[in-house]
């Protein structure tokens, strides 16, 4: 039986006047896949930003794994720590080492002693398959290399939660395919992720719900056969068909 | 972005912490007596009075008479070298206890500080380059004239020196300059008058014997008539402590009568300055 | 280096026309100089006569010949690859200021007998000054670029009136506000402290500015990638910001130094004996000021060699350095 991990109630936001998310209302519960897509300025990016509080909501209410996310929080920084977030542009730190990257997390603000945080780092670089990298800098590696570290660097806080922020966008497309293989082989572990993307292929291999967005609301939310095959609404029909074009 | 409230509070707070060594003034006669040692001012610019010897220590008249007022307060003496406009401007705060640094005591310095006791006397004279015409003091009328700034040459060439010690000789003012030009210290002045008459300058009011010590040091400088006046030179304290103020009065009247002034007078200036001169 | 061009034409001064021109124009110079009284017209003697006598004719033969020289000069400099050009004309500038303090007729030996108190008292306390005021400094303009990037209008506001204030004053005002003006709030401060007091809160202000470009620098996935991953403000700042934007702070701080070591030197005027006060005091018993002045415009520049040097060598790591 599983629990809700997130849940996002009458969520509404605006930048100045510019009504960003409308009404937001979606549940995500542990060992879900959600994948969530929309054309560009649809507010999916905002609405995932939100969900670690990077980004602030107005209204209604943003619970994650059991705290209200609010301006006046105290403990923002525990309730990020259980949430693991991937950048589109990855977001390392180039002044460290991969392995220091991957440790840096635990051990300051885990607590983990340093023997310890290694050990766990280099399993995570076992299992994004380059633990040959591990004494290099961000700079020296791929693109593709980069992102997959940095999904190890989020594992290793031991998430509840993982949320990917387009993380294939700013890749080169043949390294598209080996960070969307990590993704796939960490949904299989029973990892619970929200993946804001347009990888059609990903969402129909994994996701349990395909959730679209257009203009700041939710405008469709099905399982992914029903998804791709039966498409409600005209958006979505008109979205679907501009990317499965080629 | 965020801001911690403490670390910004901690931030303001950097300026006060820094000033350490911090100290309250209080009373210069037990500060004193309680650290044993007596801190004096001096100028380190001002050969033969006070000046860094080879040994680069301090050195000279004024340092010989702090170092024999120290003795006979039973005391260490340190030196401290503040300039000269800091010394006279007075509320030294307890930084140093006492200035030995041959200060006239005028009206205007007498409102900020005290004058223990006046322990010689300087002729003060007007000086020109050896290639100058000029016969007589009056000869500088209109020209240009040098003074070290906030001095009582300075003072006398703008008709403006009040001496209020007892026993000082009167004077008339006898120049009256188009122009004064006013210096760090006395070598300042002779500096830009020896760079050839009205160069700069056409000539200067300064202490006779600084002025002889230059010419003694190849200056090609030319004293000019008879000192335009003399002036007493003091002691002096932070106002605000009588006893201190007698104790200094009774330490200078006993060294002028057992003769260590006449001896330190003689030993600097090869001439006894220590009495007034008619 | 500017961008080379790969094409290039003949050397400027080789060309006759830009030679006749620098012949010309140095002849006026040197004939409105009026040399023939000096040891130039000495030297032209057989040819001009009497110097002093020989008026115009006098001053343009001098002039001419000197002309010449310094053009053949030119024009022998401007046949050699780029590193001997700047060595020869470096030994040529040096000769012609050694040349300039020898007129001075200063008396060596008086140097060599106090040079050495003038290293160790007045280069050391010049430089602990300097160090420790760029030092706290420091620490000082981080807070103070911290306030100035913050959304506390508070922390902002007290962190630019205290840029402008002190950016705004000449340091010799700020250091007699400091010795004269803190007695009155009842804090008596001594003459060193209230130097480096003085230096911190100057350059402080200066690096601030410094400091705020550099963590501004820093791109903003930094902060979002830290702070996702549950890291507080200060642990961000301190290990992850503030080690990135170090490789462009740490060269303009060096040149704050350099340029703090010679403002050091204000602080003499309140009897701090460091390598100013120093200069201006020693030659005063002997009347020996030039000698005094002059040694320690060099040990000045040595200093300031020295740390240029070492300067370059930091910039040159963070070059190569930056992953």
């Amino acid at each position: 039986m599983s629990a809700p991990i997130i849940e996002m109630t009458n969520v509404n936001k605006w930048y100045g006047t510019y009504h960003a998310l409308r009404n937001i209302n979606f549940t995500v519960n542990e060992g879900d896949k959600i994948v969530v897509c929309g054309p560009s300025g649809s507010g999916k990016s905002t609405m995932i930003r939100t969900l670690n509080y990077l980004e602030a909501h107005q209204e209604g209410t943003i619970r994650v794994n059991g705290t209200d996310m609010h301006p006046r929080m105290k403990d923002v920084d525990k309730v990020r720590m259980d949430v693991g977030m991937v950048f589109q542009h990855f977001n390392l730190f180039p002044h460290l080492t991969i392995l220091e990257n991957l440790m840096a997390g635990p051990m300051w603000v885990r607590g983990i002693a340093q023997e310890e945080a290694r050990k766990t780092a280099m399993m995570y670089l076992e299992r994004v398959r380059i633990p040959e990298q591990a004494d290099k800098y961000p700079g020296q590696l791929s693109g593709g290399q980069q992102q997959r570290v940095a999904i190890a660097r989020s594992l290793c806080m031991k998430p509840k939660v993982m949320l990917f922020d387009e993380p294939t966008s700013a890749l080169d497309p043949e390294m598209v395919s080996e960070v969307l293989d990590t993704m796939v082989s960490l949904a299989k572990d029973g990892m619970t992720m929200v993946c804001v993307t347009h990888e059609m292929g990903f969402a129909k291999a994994v996701a349990d719900r395909v959730i679209f967005m257009d203009e700041g609301s939710i405008v469709e939310e099905n399982d992914p056969i029903n998804f791709f095959e039966n498409p409600q609404s005209k958006r979505t029909q008109n979205f679907l068909s501009q990317i499965l074009q080629h | 972005m965020k801001l911690n409230r403490r670390i910004f509070t901690f931030a303001t707070g950097v300026a006060l912490a820094l000033s350490s060594s911090v100290s309250f003034a209080g009373e210069a006669m037990d500060r004193v007596m309680s650290t044993g040692t007596l801190k004096v001012a001096t100028d380190a610019n001002w050969a033969p009075q006070s000046f860094l010897n080879d040994e680069n220590k301090m050195d000279g008249f004024d340092v010989d008479v702090a170092r024999e007022v120290a003795k006979r307060l039973g005391v260490e003496v340190e030196f401290v070298t503040p300039s000269w406009d800091i010394i006279t401007a007075g509320n030294w705060n307890g930084r140093w206890d006492l200035s030995v640094g041959s200060m006239t005591p005028t009206k205007a310095r007498a409102e900020v500080l005290s004058f223990p006791a006046v322990y010689y006397y300087t002729p003060a004279s007007a000086a020109v380059h050896k290639d100058s015409s000029a016969e007589s003091v009056s000869d500088l009328n209109g020209k240009n004239v040098g003074a070290s700034t906030a001095s009582t040459f300075n003072l006398y060439l703008q008709k403006d020196l009040t001496i209020d010690a007892e026993g000082t000789p009167s004077f008339e003012y006898k120049i009256s300059p188009s122009e004064i030009k006013s210096y760090q210290d006395d070598t300042a002045v002779m500096d830009d008058l020896r760079l050839g008459d009205g160069v700069r300058i056409d000539g200067m009011v300064g202490s006779l014997p600084a002025i002889l010590e230059g010419i003694k040091n190849n200056y090609p400088l030319r004293v000019l008539g008879d000192p335009v006046f003399y002036e007493p030179l003091s002691l002096a304290i932070d106002k605000g402590d009588a006893e201190f103020n007698d104790k200094l009065a009774g330490i200078v009247s006993e060294m002028r009568s057992d003769g260590t002034l006449k001896t330190l007078s003689e030993k600097w200036y090869g001439i006894d300055y220590t009495t007034a001169i008619e | 280096m500017l961008f080379a061009d790969t094409v290039v034409g003949d050397t400027g001064v080789h060309k006759p026309k830009v030679i006749l021109i620098m012949v010309v124009v140095a002849t006026v110079i040197f004939t409105l100089l009026g040399l023939n009284d000096t040891i130039f017209g000495e030297i032209m003697r057989p040819v001009i006569g009497e110097p002093k006598e020989s008026g115009l004719f006098g001053n343009l033969s001098v002039g001419f010949v000197l002309a010449i020289i310094l053009v053949i000069n030119i024009v022998l400099i401007g046949f050699l690859p780029f590193r001997y050009q700047v060595i020869v004309v470096w030994l040529q500038l040096l000769a012609l200021f050694l040349t300039f303090f020898y007129s001075f007729d200063l008396k060596i030996e008086f140097i060599r007998s106090k040079i050495w108190f003038m290293i160790t008292q007045g280069v050391f306390t010049t430089l602990y000054i300097s160090a420790i005021s760029i030092i706290l400094a420091s620490f000082v303009a981080i807070f103070g670029a911290i306030a100035k990037l913050s959304s506390n209008g508070f922390a902002f506001a007290i962190a630019s009136f205290y840029t402008s204030f002190f950016r705004g004053l000449p340091l010799l005002m700020q250091l007699y506000l400091i010795y004269l003006g803190m007695p009155q709030l009842g804090y008596v401060i001594d003459a060193v402290p209230a130097g480096i007091l003085a230096l911190t809160l100057c350059y402080g202000a200066y690096m601030t500015e410094i400091f705020r470009a550099g963590i501004q620098s820093i791109n903003k996935g930094q902060w979002e990638a830290s702070r996702s991953m549950g890291f507080g403000f200060g642990l961000t700042m301190r290990r992850i910001i503030l080690p990135q934007a170090m490789p462009l702070i740490i060269p303009p701080t060096g040149n704050q130094f350099i340029a703090m070591l010679k403002d050091s030197s204000l602080v003499s005027v309140i009897g701090v004996w460091e390598l100013m006060f120093l200069a201006r005091t020693m030659g005063n018993k002997d009347f020996r000021h030039m000698e005094m002045l002059i040694t320690a415009a060099l040990i000045y520049w040595c200093l300031t060699m020295v740390l240029e040097f070492i300067q370059s060598r930091i910039e040159r790591h963070y070059r190569t350095a930056s992953h």
